[in-house]
């Protein structure tokens, strides 16, 4: 084996050299054992560093990582971590395909109704593609970023300014913001059971945020449209 | 560009979507669900890349770059990708400062050749990363950028700013080295 046959043979094992080249080192091969040899060793190289397993720290650096990024001041207030927010009742349950499905085919509808309150000055709701309101549903979610410890209080202003003017609203409006509003405690108390059994689902935490902030965002409308019709 | 290894599956880059987006917006949950998600490859690739006695350093600043800039993530490729080439880019952006890079690529050209392929002797049975780890840097990173992780050449060129060529000889040398220290 010469130095210029052994140095193509990386090349030729990861197919890199041109079709001339390639057929004069098969044909060197096919006469020289000891280059043989070597392909396959160097074959084996290559399959054993491919098989090389990622492996975690022997410590986890986590601590540092936040310990860094509070040092840097770059720690930014995030969305309530509502598995914390309902401390002392985790469990640890995997959430089956179908209940996700069904969260969102809960969160499709939620946005088609909506979509159909909100739309100005008037009551046919606006077609989207299924694809589209998840989608959106989903640019939410990850917007959120809103106080939900306060959530309760503001809900509760909010329904009482609704409560005052509800007589004023067209009783259309009045139909489709009842139903809407049943679907939105319907998908958050789905999804408070939910993230009950799995506090860590990330999906589940960003979908409750964004119910959440639906609702306010619907009652907040409803509030308006009532006190502007006074 | 990513390495033919490790790219995600879909489920699991709509997760790792999820979880960015979350931690763009300040949720550090979502943000330690990516570091344990991704910190094995990482603190891997480190661990290979420059060392274990820095790997730990390296992993933690990785992770901490990642979460200043997330929100430059535009999620045009997964995080997965985009945090894997950060990673690569602060590795070699810290040999950079170490030492010239280019230089030690020339170096390890030397050392080799001066190293003699050991004949295989039953001392010799050290464990394949140790050995891999006993590469001069240059031919370490193109075979473990090559060979574990699955970039190609010019994609190796690019991000270590030498000719494919060089490349391709580092990676050969790297090999003929690594195959008396196959496990039997």
């Amino acid at each position: 084996m010469g130095d210029t046959w052994e140095q193509l043979l990386s090349e030729y094992l990861d197919g890199e050299l041109s079709a001339v080249d390639r057929c004069e080192v098969e044909a060197h091969l096919a006469d020289c054992t000891e280059c043989r040899v070597t392909l396959e060793e160097l074959r084996a190289v290559a399959r054993r560093a491919a098989a090389l397993e990622n492996q975690a720290p022997e410590r986890d650096l986590w601590i540092g990582i936040v310990q860094q990024i509070a040092a840097t001041g770059s720690a930014e207030p995030g969305i309530v971590d509502i598995g914390e927010r309902r401390a002392g009742r985790r469990g640890r349950i995997t959430v089956s395909l179908p209940q996700l499905v069904a969260a969102g085919i809960v969160l499709v509808m939620l946005s088609a109704g909506s979509t159909l309150l909100l739309q100005p000055g008037g009551s046919e709701p606006v077609m989207q593609s299924e694809a589209a309101l998840s989608q959106a549903a989903a640019v939410q979610a990850v917007r959120v970023g809103f106080d939900v410890t306060e959530y309760d209080a503001v809900i509760a202003d909010l329904e009482l300014a609704l409560d005052q003017g509800r007589d004023r609203l067209d009783p259309n409006t009045v139909r489709v913001l009842e139903q809407s509003l049943a679907t939105i405690d319907r998908a958050m108390l789905d999804a408070y059971e939910a993230l009950e059994q799995d506090p860590t689902n990330s999906y589940l935490s960003a979908h409750l945020a964004a119910t959440m902030k639906r609702k306010v965002e619907l009652l907040q409308r409803a509030a308006t449209i009532a006190r502007a019709a006074s | 560009m990513i390495g033919l290894r490790n790219r995600p599956r879909a489920a699991d880059a709509a997760s790792e979507a999820a979880d960015c987006a979350l931690a763009a917006s300040g949720d550090t949950r979502a943000f330690e669900r990516l570091y344990r998600k991704h910190v094995a490859r990482i603190h891997s690739l480190a661990r290979r890349m420059i060392g274990g006695d820095m790997a730990d350093e390296v992993t933690q600043d990785v992770f901490v770059r990642a979460w200043e800039k997330l929100g430059t993530f535009r999620g045009t490729a997964t995080f997965g990708t985009w945090l894997y080439r950060l990673a690569i880019n602060l590795i070699l952006g810290r040999r950079a400062v170490l030492g010239r890079e280019r230089e030690r690529l020339s170096e390890g050209d030397g050392i080799l050749d001066r190293m003699s392929y050991p004949e295989r002797s039953p001392e010799l049975g050290i464990d394949f990363e140790a050995a891999v780890g006993r590469l001069p840097n240059g031919a370490r990173h193109v075979f473990v950028l090559h060979d574990v992780e699955g970039f190609k050449h010019h994609e190796i060129a690019e991000l270590l700013g030498v000719t494919a060529g060089t490349s391709k000889a580092q990676l050969h040398r790297a090999r003929m080295f690594l195959r008396r220290h196959l496990e039997r």
